[in-house]
């Protein structure tokens, strides 16, 4: 008797559909990155409109890129690869059509929201809270229509690709809800739970493993499907793609903290974090050589394949960005380059190379096979990975220069010890010419995308009138594994170890599979998370610390809406340099009633941390006003509607209550938040008025914004010796 | 007494290090068992699962 055969067909239609949704967020994300890059070098490309303006529009590229454009790149790979893997249609076209729409109304909802100011002011977490349900229900629906594809393979083993898109899912999802936890105080805005230190913690466990587990895993897995495709022949090697996979799963989750080098998270969690990130190095190089290496014997292939010179480049760049990470870690390094431009070119190495270059490559690689046409042109595509390398060159050599630049700058002592350029604002004007070469580098990058753009459509303008749906047979999974290469059984402790296939029943059952990274997730996770907010002692408290007045508090979310934090830091760290330039350093016991935290991670302009009374309240009128009238060569923009809108007195009753939900001790704000804030406006807008300034200031935004930053670094200056020695 | 009190004075701090060389163990055992002698064989296969679907090519499909 002939075995049972199975027929059935693969779903191509979904991935073509993530296929278009890559490159239309892919052209949007990096339009908005090459007008961002126009505002840093001439901020008159803010054109006066505050949703245009840079604190508004980052969040917008960043989200655009990563969570648009690699996102759907991966959905597209994914839905492609997976059902071939696994030799099975989707588990469900109706959960694959919800995952494939409810993630562009996620994107919708982000393009139209980010630029309108609502945000939770957590990098790559950006989006508030509804949409952040969304997120959730969409990525389960996800998840269920991948594992359920998982449960109906055909195919006994899992090929390591999946391994790596079995850890993206399950540790994307733990990422999310842990992070986005948070108390609404209305219908698009909410605090985190977590206040100042812990904060900072959880979004750069976060933000670190974003990068890890949505930037890095499934790619990977990508990689490891379409390159041997592309070059025709298996991975390298497999083992080695077994440690690839188990290193970076074991490692990555630990080195977040290396975010915070120098600033109030604890010392140990900071070592921890930068131990675990020089680990990843092997592994990381490990996978770039078992990429590469496929190549053996085809390296001819690639002068005449445009999609193998882009996963060549692509690898490479992996290679290039992983080593530079671990050594950014380093803390003598990071002291450098944190807050600095450097961080932006490491960032852009992987994104425009591994990420972007990958992503044409495979669908360069994908496009006859959906399309079923041969590609447009093969020509183009080799111009546009070209136009796209030298993109990316130019772009990261100029930014490099400015990180660099910047962070000796700030550094840099004279003879008599002082402040070589105590003018943050000198090292600002420096940085113009690089900033021009890296709107050069986009602009080219931009160029490429739509050579890739042109030639994708007319591939897909030639697609036969129907697509032909070729009809797959494979036998269904046996009821009973038989291993068809046995290890002959040893005795001993050593030969059970080694012979008794453990790693193998992992491999072919996914749900233990799932539940061991799942594992070494949550428990590499909880290792960091539990001492830092357990321990008392990691964030001693300051007497003198209050929370914010109901003005303030209101003025702190305007600084929130207007991407305040995209451009300044509110960290002082403990190094002679930084305590010159902006005052003593920042203790944790400060932030502990900072829902969210508001450390930053660049210095496009200066620190605020100790902002607090260093300048008049008018100064801050006139510079909000027309930042370059107070400050030369200032790349701020205009914030002139601060002064012309009213601000919601009414409103800041319910952010005062979720405050207080989250412990915040407000006494008496919890009945007249109102009613305070107008007190302590009327007040300092009567002194504006009385310094010669501008009257009916009042009832204008701008009176919560300098409330706010007349308060920053305050609290420790009231009563130093509390501060000093805080209680254990 | 609180959950923060007890840990607090559990003096833990020192447990994220053995978590890592949990971790390190947990990872030396795979290095072992997937260098173990007697599993290239399988290795070699699952390393061509990629090459084992029955579509036609593109090259077959749109005549390049």
């Amino acid at each position: 008797m002939s075995p049972h055969v199975d027929t059935f067909s693969y779903d191509d239609a979904i991935v073509r559909k993530f296929l278009w949704a890559t490159f239309i967020w892919g052209l949007v994300g990096m339009l908005v990155g090459l007008w961002i890059a126009l505002e840093l070098a001439n901020p008159a490309f803010n054109l006066g409109l505050e949703w245009l303006s840079f604190g508004r529009l980052r969040p917008l590229h960043t989200n655009a890129v990563i969570f648009a454009f690699a996102g759907n790149a991966i959905f597209t790979g994914i839905y492609y690869s997976s059902q071939r893997l696994l030799k099975t249609r989707m588990f469900s076209d109706g959960l694959s059509s919800f995952h494939f729409w409810g993630w562009q109304a996620i994107i919708v909802a982000a393009a139209i929201t980010l630029p309108l100011g609502f945000t939770q002011a957590k990098e790559y977490a950006e989006l508030e809270w509804p949409i952040d349900i969304a997120i959730a229900v969409v990525w389960v629906a996800f998840a269920i229509n991948f594992f359920g594809t998982l449960a109906r393979r055909r195919e006994r083993h899992i090929y390591v690709a999946i391994w790596f898109y079995i850890a993206s899912i399950v540790t994307v999802a733990v990422l999310h809800i842990f992070n986005n936890l948070s108390v609404p105080a209305g219908p698009l805005k909410s605090y985190s739970i977590y206040a100042g230190v812990q904060d900072a913690f959880m979004q750069w466990w976060y933000g670190h493993n974003a990068v890890a587990f949505f930037l890095t895993t499934p790619f990977l897995g990508l990689m490891y499907y379409f390159m041997p495709k592309a070059a025709d022949r298996p991975v390298f090697s497999y083992k080695l793609s077994i440690l690839h996979f188990w290193t970076i799963v074991f490692l990555y989750i630990w080195a977040g903290p290396h975010h915070l080098h120098y600033t109030a998270l604890p010392d140990w969690a900071s070592t921890l974090g930068m131990l675990f990130s020089v680990m990843l190095w092997m592994p990381s190089w490990g996978g770039m050589i078992n990429g590469l290496l496929t190549l053996r014997g085809a390296w001819n292939k690639v002068a005449e394949e445009p999609v193998l010179k882009f996963f060549v480049v692509a690898i490479t760049a992996y290679g290039m960005s992983t080593f530079e990470g671990p050594m950014l870690s380093i803390k003598s390094v990071n002291s450098l380059a944190h807050y600095t431009d450097w961080i932006i070119a490491h960032v852009h190495t992987g994104a425009l190379g591994w990420n972007g270059l990958l992503t044409f490559g495979m669908i360069y690689w994908l496009a006859p096979r959906l399309f079923q046409t041969p590609l447009y042109s093969k020509k183009l595509a080799e111009y546009h990975f070209w136009i796209s390398t030298f993109g990316i060159l130019l772009y990261v050599a100029a930014i490099y220069s400015a990180g660099i630049t910047q962070g000796l700058m700030w550094r840099a002592f004279d003879e008599t010890g002082r402040l070589a350029y105590p003018d943050f604002v000198e090292t600002v004007v420096k940085l113009m010419p690089m900033y021009w070469v890296r709107v050069a580098g986009g602009t080219m990058y931009l160029i490429g995308m739509l050579l890739f753009g042109y030639n994708i459509f007319r591939t897909w303008a030639a697609r036969p009138a129907t697509y032909d749906v070729p009809v797959i047979s494979a036998p269904p999974l046996a009821k009973a594994y038989v291993d068809p290469h046995p290890v002959p059984a040893g005795t001993g402790v050593w030969a059970r170890f080694t012979g008794v296939h453990w790693h193998r029943n992992w491999e072919r059952m996914p749900l233990i599979f799932t539940v061991m990274v799942v594992l070494a997730v949550v428990v590499a996770s909880l290792a960091e998370i539990i001492p830092t907010f357990l321990i008392r002692s990691n964030v001693p408290t300051i007497a003198s610390v209050k929370p914010y007045t109901p003005l303030e508090l209101a003025g702190r979310d305007l600084y929130i809406k207007d991407g305040c934090f995209n451009c300044h830091s509110q960290m002082v760290r403990p190094l002679r340099h930084e305590t010159e330039r902006w005052g003593e350093y920042s203790k944790p016991g400060e932030f502990v009633y900072d829902h969210p935290f508001l450390w930053g991670s660049r210095r496009i302009g200066p620190d605020l941390a100790r902002v607090g009374g260093k300048y008049p309240d008018l100064w801050h009128v006139r510079h909000f006003q027309d930042p370059q009238a107070v400050v030369q060569n200032s790349i701020m923009p205009a914030y002139a509607h601060l002064q012309t809108r009213a601000l919601d007195f009414d409103g800041i009753q319910a952010r005062v209550d979720a405050m207080v939900m989250l412990g915040v001790p407000y006494g008496d704000a919890v009945n007249r938040a109102p009613a305070m804030a107008r007190e302590q406006a009327t007040a300092l807008a009567a002194g504006i008025e009385s310094a010669g300034g501008p009257a009916g200031l009042a009832d204008r935004e701008v009176i919560a914004l300098i409330a706010y930053l007349q308060r920053l670094g305050k609290d420790i200056k009231a009563a130093p010796l509390a501060a000093a020695g805080g209680t254990p | 007494m609180k959950l923060v009190d007890v840990m607090s004075a559990s003096g833990l701090s020192m447990y994220a290090i053995v978590a890592l060389l949990l971790f390190v163990i947990a990872f030396l055992a795979i290095v072992v068992r997937t260098y173990a002698p007697g599993s290239t064989a399988r290795y070699d296969a699952d390393a061509r699962i990629p090459f084992a679907d029955d579509e036609p090519g593109p090259a077959a499909r749109a005549g390049e």
